[in-house]
C-alpha cells in the first residue's frame, strides 16, 4: 500500500487558503469529510490539475469551492447530472460529487438512483446531516423520527431514507458509510471508492451542530461529534442492525464500512467500446 | 466516404446532422414529441465520429450532463420540446450565468402544459427568451425550413462558442417533420470554431476576466488553471460576490455581451421590404406562409413586404426600425395568442396587427392575405 | 491431528484483527474445519469496540471437549493476527513456544491510541517484525494484502493468512479449502485457491529480511517533539479539539479560541488536528535529534 505518512499529508496545499475560514458553522461535520476527501485524494497522488469536484446546492455543496482544483457548484441537486456529463467528455479527469442529504436524496433523488444504475466512474460523497441547513433547517428525506426541525415544529413524522441501500438498490457497485468522527477510516473508505472503477456511492455521517443540533438538543459540537461513536456498528454485523424504513434512522446504530461491492461494467467503458466498435464498421 | 450531399430528410434529422458537422461530440437528451427524432439522429450519428450519446433519467438531467460535458470543452447539444423546455429553464439559466456554451434544440408543440404533443404551435417564443429566471443573456434562432434548420444549428454552435452563451435553435413541429431537400455541405470554416481557450500564466488568472471582445477565455478543465464555476453571482475570479457594485459590473458584462456582437449575431430575411405599406413579420412555417401572401399581394398591386428574424432574440430591432418605418402597418403571423406581436409593438407602436391562431393547426397565406388587405382599408 | 485421539489438550487458536479485516469470517472457517473432523469446538469473539477500525477478536478452542470458551493470557497454541498492532496488543496471550502469524499491515483507528506519552513505557506497537519474530518460536510475518494485490484481489489477503495457518495445524490442505469455498463468493473462488496456495508455499519458504511494518514508527523515533500551531483566525472555537483530546492538552481562551495549554502532554496523536472542522490546527512532528527543547503551541 502507498499509504503516505500522517505526517506529510498537509491539507493547506489542496485549498484555496485565501478564502479562508471557510463560511460553515462552527463544529460543522463538513470539515472534517472534507480533510478525509483531500486526504485520500492526496494518498492516491491525484494531480490537482485533473481533480474535478461538482458539488450541488446546500452546505455541502459550498464546500467544492474551497478545494484548489477544477470546482464546479452547479444546480440544486444536478450534480450527479452534471458530473455524468462532464466524466463521459472527460474520462482523464477524477471526478468527485460533493452532495449533500436534500440534493441527492430529495431534489437530486432522480440523477442518484440512475447515476448508481448506469455505473459511471464517479465517487459520490453523500454528506448526511439530516437537515436543510443553508436554508435555514427545513426537515430532509434522512432527518430522524420525531426531531424538530423548522418545518416539523412538533416532531417529524416522515420516514427517513437509508441512502445506502437505496444506492446498493439501485445498483451502485461500491457502496459504503462512514461518520465524520472517525477520519483516517473515512480517509480509507474514500480512497476505496475512487480507487473503485465505477459509481461509488458513500454517504458521510456528519453533523449540523448549530442548527439543527441545537433544535433538538443534542449537544454542542464535541458531544454531537462524539455520540456518532456509540451508534456505529461494522458491515459484519450484517442484517441484524440494518434500519427498517418504518423506524428512526439515525438512533438506531448504523452499519459502517464498505455494504457493498460489485465490480460490474463501467459505463464510460461500454460507451467507448460502443463507438469504437461503430467507427470499426464505418 | 462520400456521402451523398443533397438528401430528403425531415427537419428533425437535419438538425441533428447540422450539430455533427458543427462539431458537436455530445448529446443527451430525454424523448418527447415531436423533438424524439433529433436523439434518434444523434444516438446513430455520433458513434460514427467518436462522439458520446447518452439518453438521460429526465429532461433536466439532460441539460444537466450537456453543460457537463461543455464544462469539460466539448461542444454538446440537447432537443426537447415544450414541457421539457420548461424543465430544462434551471440550468439553462446556469448556463447562462457559469457563460457555459450549449444549444438547445427546441420543436414547439401546442401548449400550455402538455397540451397538443402532435400538434405544431410556436408559443415559446417568450419562453424561449425569458424562460429562466433573472435578467440573462441568450440567442434564439428560428429556422423556418429543413435547409435552413441544419445552417442554422451549425451558426448556432458557432454563436455558442464564440460567445460563450446557451444558443436555442427554435422551429415548430411542422419544420421539424417536413421533409425537403438540404445540401449537406460542410460547415463553414470561420463557424468550426471552438470557444477561445484560457492561456498564459496559471497563477492569478481570473476566469471571469473579460477581453476587449467582452467574453472571457474559458479554462479548461486539465489545462492546469483549476477555477471555480458557480451559478451564484460571482466575480471576475470565480467566486460568489454580492457587493453591489461588483455585482453591477459583472452582470452588466454578462447581458452587454451580446449587444456588443449584434452584427455577428443578427439574421434575418426582408423580401420587398423597401417600397412597402405592409410588412408582415413570422418565423417557422408562418413564415413560409407569410411570404407567399406577400407575393400574391405583389401581383396583386398590394406593396407588401415580409420581415423574418432568423435570430429571433436578440430581435434584430434596428433592421426592422429602418424597414417597418415606411409601411403603415405590421401584419404578424403567429401560431400563439400574440406573443410576437407584443414585442414588435414596441418598435412599430400603433401599427402592429397580430394575426394568432392557437388551435394546433398552421396558418394559411390565404388568411394573412386577407389581413394584408383588411390593415390597408 | 487427522488422528482425533492424538489430541488429548484443546488446541488454542486466537484470531485478532480490527473491525471490517474479516476476523470473524477466518475464526468461523477454521470452527467449521475443526467441528468437520469431528472436533468439539467453542467460539467466542468479541466485537472490541463495535466499530469499524476498533478490535475483534475470536478465539477458537477445539478438542476432543472443550470446557471453557475463551482462551488465557499466555495459553494460546496460534495467534493469527490480521493486524500489525493487533498483533502486538495480544502478543502476551501466546504461550511460549506457541505459533505467531501476523499480516504486517497497519490500520490506525483515531481511537486506538494508547499510552504514547512521551518518556512513556516502550509502546506495544512499535516493536518492528523482526524483533517479535526473534522473540516467538515460530513466527511469521507477511505482507498478506501486498501479496494478495499481486493476485488481483485484495480481499484474498485473509486467505493467504489462512494458507499459512494450515502448515501449523495438521489439517489436509483439501479439507481447508473445501471449507474455505463455502465462505467466499462462488466467482473468488479460484482467486481463493491460489491465495491459499500462496500463504503454503510462503511459509514453506519464509526467510528474513522480514517485510517492514508499514506506518509503524521505528524505535528511534518515539524520542520526539511535537509541535502544534493553531490558526487562530480560522479557529471558531467549537471546542471539539478541546474536549476530544485524550490528554486535555487544549482549552479555549477568553476569546474562543483554541490554545495549547499543556504542550508537555501532547502525544501528537493527531485527534485534533483531524477533527477541526476548520483545518485551524497542525500538528508538526519531530524526532528530537534534530528539534530543541520542546513543542509550543501558538
Ligand atoms: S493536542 Fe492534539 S495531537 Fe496532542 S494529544 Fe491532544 S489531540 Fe493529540
Ligand atoms: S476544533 Fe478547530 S475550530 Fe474547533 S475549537 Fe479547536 S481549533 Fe478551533
Amino acid at each position: 500500500m502507498n499509504e503516505i505518512s500522517a505526517d506529510s499529508f498537509d491539507i493547506n496545499e489542496y485549498l484555496r487558503l485565501e478564502l479562508f475560514p471557510h463560511f460553515l458553522c462552527p463544529g460543522c461535520g463538513h470539515g472534517m469529510a472534507m480533510r478525509a476527501m483531500l486526504w485520500a485524494v492526496a494518498e492516491l497522488g491525484i494531480d490537482k490539475d485533473n481533480l474535478a469536484i461538482v458539488s450541488g446546492i446546500g452546505c455541502s455543496g459550498r464546500m467544492g469551492a474551497y478545494v484548489d482544483a477544477n470546482t464546479f457548484h452547479v444546480t440544486h441537486g444536478r450534480p450527479l447530472a452534471f458530473a455524468t456529463g462532464l466524466k463521459l467528455a472527460r474520462p482523464d479527469l477524477t471526478v468527485i460529487v460533493i452532495t449533500g442529504d436534500g440534493d441527492s436524496l430529495a431534489i437530486g433523488g432522480n440523477h442518484l438512483i440512475h447515476a448508481c444504475r448506469r455505473n459511471l466512474d464517479i465517487t459520490c460523497l453523500m454528506l448526511n446531516n439530516e437537515i436543510y441547513g443553508m436554508t435555514g433547517g427545513q426537515v430532509s428525506p434522512t432527518t430522524t423520527l420525531t426531531r424538530f426541525t423548522t418545518t416539523t415544529p412538533y416532531g417529524n413524522y416522515e420516514p427517513a431514507f437509508d441512502a445506502c441501500r437505496l444506492a446498493e438498490a439501485a445498483g451502485a457497485s461500491f457502496v459504503g458509510r462512514e461518520a465524520t468522527l472517525q477520519v483516517p477510516t473515512l480517509k480509507n473508505l474514500i480512497r476505496e471508492g475512487i480507487e473503485h472503477k465505477g459509481f461509488s456511492f458513500l454517504e458521510v455521517i456528519s453533523d449540523c451542530t448549530e442548527i439543527y443540533g441545537r433544535k433538538n438538543a443534542l449537544g454542542n459540537s464535541p458531544e454531537m461529534v462524539l455520540s456518532q461513536k456509540s451508534k456505529m456498528r461494522p458491515e459484519s454485523y450484517g442484517g441484524l442492525m440494518s434500519n427498517k424504513v418504518d423506524q428512526p434512522f439515525r438512533p438506531n446504530p448504523f452499519q459502517t464500512g464498505v455494504l457493498a461491492r460489485n465490480e460490474r461494467q463501467e459505463y464510460g467503458e461500454l460507451c467507448r467500446r460502443h463507438i469504437a466498435a461503430k467507427q470499426q464498421a464505418e | 466516404m462520400s456521402k451523398q450531399r443533397l438528401q430528403n430528410i425531415p427537419g428533425n434529422h437535419a438538425c441533428a446532422l447540422g450539430a455533427v458537422a458543427a462539431g458537436c461530440r455530445f448529446y443527451a437528451g430525454y424523448p418527447i414529441t415531436p423533438s424524439s427524432e433529433v436523439a434518434e439522429r444523434m444516438s446513430a450519428e455520433l458513434p460514427k465520429v467518436g462522439g458520446m450519446f447518452v439518453q438521460m433519467e429526465d429532461e433536466i438531467a439532460s441539460m444537466g450532463a450537456v453543460i457537463g460535458a461543455s464544462m469539460g470543452g466539448v461542444k454538446a447539444m440537447t432537443a426537447t420540446s415544450g414541457p421539457g423546455f420548461s424543465l430544462k429553464q434551471e440550468n439553462l439559466g446556469y448556463a447562462a450565468q457559469a457563460e457555459i456554451p450549449c444549444v438547445i434544440i427546441n420543436v414547439m408543440r401546442g401548449g400550455p402544459s402538455t397540451g397538443m404533443p402532435t400538434r405544431p404551435a410556436q408559443g415559446d417564443i417568450m419562453q424561449a427568451r425569458w424562460g429562466t429566471h433573472g435578467d440573462h443573456p441568450i440567442i434564439v434562432v428560428a429556422p423556418d425550413s429543413v435547409a435552413e434548420i441544419y445552417s442554422e444549428t451549425i451558426r448556432a454552435f458557432a454563436l455558442s462558442e464564440r460567445l460563450r452563451v446557451p444558443v436555442v435553435v427554435l422551429y415548430d413541429e411542422v419544420v421539424g417533420h417536413l421533409i425537403e431537400t438540404v445540401d449537406l455541405q460542410p460547415a463553414p470554416e470561420e463557424q468550426l470554431a471552438s470557444r477561445k481557450w484560457a492561456e498564459g500564466p496559471r497563477e492569478g488568472f481570473l476566469p471571469y476576466r473579460a477581453d476587449a471582445d467582452m467574453v472571457p477565455p474559458f479554462p479548461r478543465p486539465g489545462d492546469g488553471f483549476r477555477t471555480h464555476t458557480t451559478g451564484l453571482t460571482h466575480d471576475e475570479n470565480g467566486f460568489p460576490t454580492q457587493a453591489h457594485e461588483r455585482v453591477e459590473a459583472v452582470i452588466g458584462r454578462l447581458l452587454g455581451k451580446l449587444d456588443r456582437h449584434k452584427e455577428l449575431i443578427e439574421s434575418y430575411e426582408a423580401v420587398g421590404c423597401e417600397d412597402a405599406e405592409v410588412i408582415v413579420t413570422a418565423i417557422g412555417i408562418s413564415a413560409r406562409a407569410a411570404k407567399k401572401a406577400v407575393a400574391t399581394a405583389r401581383k396583386n398591386g398590394i406593396k407588401a413586404g415580409l420581415f423574418r428574424p432568423i435570430t429571433l432574440w436578440p430581435f434584430p430591432e434596428e433592421a426592422f426600425r429602418k424597414l417597418s418605418a415606411g409601411a403603415s402597418a405590421v401584419v404578424v403571423p403567429e401560431m400563439n395568442a400574440g406573443q410576437l406581436a407584443l414585442e414588435l409593438e414596441r418598435f412599430a407602436p400603433g401599427k402592429v396587427s397580430a394575426l394568432t391562431r392557437y388551435d394546433g393547426e398552421h396558418i394559411d397565406p390565404s388568411q394573412i392575405l386577407k389581413r394584408i388587405e383588411e390593415v390597408l382599408s | 491431528m487427522n488422528d482425533k485421539s492424538k489430541i488429548e489438550k484443546p488446541v488454542n487458536v486466537l484470531i485478532v484483527g480490527v473491525g471490517g479485516q474479516g476476523v470473524i469470517m477466518v475464526s468461523k472457517v477454521l470452527a467449521l474445519l475443526c467441528q468437520t473432523h469431528g472436533f468439539e469446538v467453542k467460539q467466542s469473539e468479541v466485537h472490541g469496540m463495535a466499530k469499524r477500525g476498533g478490535g475483534v477478536f475470536s478465539h477458537i478452542r477445539f478438542g476432543p471437549k472443550v470446557w471453557s470458551p475463551t482462551i488465557p493470557k499466555g495459553k494460546a497454541d496460534i495467534l493469527l493476527a490480521l493486524e500489525w498492532a493487533e498483533a502486538m496488543r495480544w502478543l502476551d496471550h501466546l504461550k511460549p513456544g506457541g505459533t505467531f502469524i501476523a499480516d504486517t499491515q497497519r490500520i490506525v483507528p483515531p481511537f486506538a491510541c494508547r499510552n504514547r506519552k512521551r518518556g512513556a513505557e516502550r509502546n506495544y506497537s512499535r516493536e518492528t517484525p523482526a524483533e517479535i519474530i526473534d522473540k516467538v518460536k515460530n513466527g511469521y510475518a507477511l505482507d498478506a494484502e501486498g501479496m494478495a494485490m499481486t493476485l488481483g484481489n485484495r480481499r484474498v489477503a485473509n486467505t493467504i493468512l489462512l494458507g499459512v495457518l494450515s502448515t501449523a495445524l495438521d489439517f489436509s490442505p483439501e479439507s481447508w479449502q473445501a471449507v474455505i469455498e463455502k465462505f467466499v463468493p462462488p466467482h473468488t473462488i479460484e482467486t481463493n485457491a491460489q491465495a491459499f496456495q500462496e500463504g503454503r508455499s510462503w511459509t514453506a519458504n519464509a526467510v528474513k529480511p522480514l517485510p517492514v511494518v508499514s506506518e509503524a514508527p521505528s524505535a528511534e523515533s518515539i524520542d520526539i517533539t511535537t509541535e502544534l500551531t493553531i490558526n487562530t483566525v480560522w479557529c471558531k472555537g467549537c471546542d471539539i479539539c478541546v474536549k476530544m483530546c485524550p490528554e486535555r492538552c487544549l482549552a479555549l481562551n477568553e476569546d474562543q479560541e483554541a490554545v495549547l495549554i499543556h504542550p508537555d502532554k501532547c502525544t501528537g496523536c493527531r485527534i485534533c488536528e483531524w477533527l477541526c472542522p476548520d483545518y485551524a490546527i497542525k500538528l508538526h512532528k519531530r524526532p528530537n535529534s534534530q528539534t530543541e527543547g520542546t513543542g509550543a503551541g501558538v
